[in-house]
């Protein structure tokens, strides 16, 4: 009887990313709270891991998407919406730990090892929840902005371009970072391998 | 840590290796040591942060998020709202006592009254009705076929009231 107005076409899960951005920017709220459905696990993982607290991760990734949604206009590639995500969170994250904790952001390199580091066995390392634990503390010792770099390559697969153009930084100092990044955890985690070869 | 590889190895472990570069690595891997060293350390620590990824509660931060930007209006309100007023609107219209002049020509009427109410058979009250050769069952004023079902209206008996002559 009122539908004077016509009616969008269904979301879908099959509906990309891209998609939703433009219908979102047109102001249509669902396409935004899809877009908050499928992000929010790895936004909230990412910022769990760089503010390392539960109630300040929440907080963050609220804070996360109602930026987003403020800035939503702003988006011009709207294919690229998960790193431009991530980089809010990321900008949040550090904005809370300036706030909380007065820590630099940025890492000495001290303890990254200059030898080979001797390789475990993956499938080992799947099932030990010790290790996990102990991986969990490696990635707390990490400098922020290094681990967030980490942890946007090899949790959330962002491209290296897609993690320079996030953070500012060139490509090289962000393969420069991650390498460095990995070889700390590596050095840390060796220790706790054991028999896991 | 490899021999020049590692941004390819990388894009193995993650699973970002096109066809022909996992091919080409295949065959580095079998006699390069350093690439095999590396690609399981890359495999362990992707296993390390799929193990723990799928594990935060995240169903109730909506609800923080809509009411930061503004998004925690109900949906379908307002559209639900206008259709209960117009439904309200188009049953008064149907069923309201309005007054109407009976139609020219009519030498005597018989006022019909379908009401649940008594009407006082004094009252001069003049109101149109269907016409004459209703199929209305007797003594059921024309008007109850129109009225929707199950909203409460009851087409009680006939009442005449006093009868007004116009022409």
């Amino acid at each position: 009887m009122l539908r004077l107005i016509r009616r969008p076409e269904p979301i879908t899960e099959e509906t990309p990313d891209e998609a939703l951005v433009r219908r979102a920017q047109a102001g249509e709220s669902a396409a935004f709270r899809v877009l908050f459905e499928r992000h929010v696990v790895a936004v909230r993982r990412f910022l769990r891991d760089l503010v390392r607290e539960p109630h300040a991760a929440d907080d963050a990734t609220q804070e996360s998407f109602a930026r987003a949604h403020a800035e939503l206009d702003k988006l011009s590639d709207a294919d690229r919406f998960k790193p431009w995500m991530l980089g809010i969170a990321r900008n949040v994250a550090f904005e809370t730990r300036r706030v909380r904790v007065h820590e630099p952001l940025d890492d000495d390199d001290e303890g990254i090892p200059d030898a080979v580091i001797p390789s475990p066995s993956p499938e080992a390392a799947l099932l030990d929840q010790e290790l996990e634990q102990h991986f969990s503390e490696a990635l707390g010792q990490l400098s922020a902005k290094r681990r967030a770099a980490l942890l946007l390559r090899l949790d959330h697969g962002l491209s290296y371009e897609e993690i320079a153009q996030t953070f500012g930084w060139t490509l090289p100092t962000v393969k420069n970072e991650i390498h460095r990044a990995r070889l700390k955890l590596r050095a840390a985690l060796v220790p706790h391998l054991g028999g896991r070869r | 840590m490899s021999c020049g590889r590692s941004q390819f190895l990388e894009a193995l472990a993650l699973g970002q290796a096109s066809p022909s570069l996992e091919a080409e690595l295949t065959i580095h891997l079998r006699s390069c040591g350093r690439c095999r060293h590396e690609l399981r350390w890359l495999k362990t620590e992707q296993a390390l942060f799929r193990q723990r990824a799928g594990r935060d509660e995240v169903a109730h931060l909506w609800k923080g998020v809509a009411r930061r930007s503004g998004l925690d209006l109900p949906r379908g309100v307002w559209p639900r709202a206008l259709a209960a007023l117009a439904l309200g609107a188009a049953v008064l219209l149907a069923v309201g006592p309005w007054r109407a002049e009976p139609p020219s020509g009519l030498t005597a009427a018989t006022v019909i009254v379908a009401t649940g109410a008594p009407l006082p058979l004094d009252s001069e009250t003049a109101m149109s009705h269907g016409p004459a050769d209703s199929r209305e069952p007797e003594g059921r004023s024309p008007m109850c076929s129109t009225l929707p079902e199950g909203l409460g209206f009851h087409c009680g008996p006939v009442q005449r009231a006093s009868v007004v002559a116009s022409r």
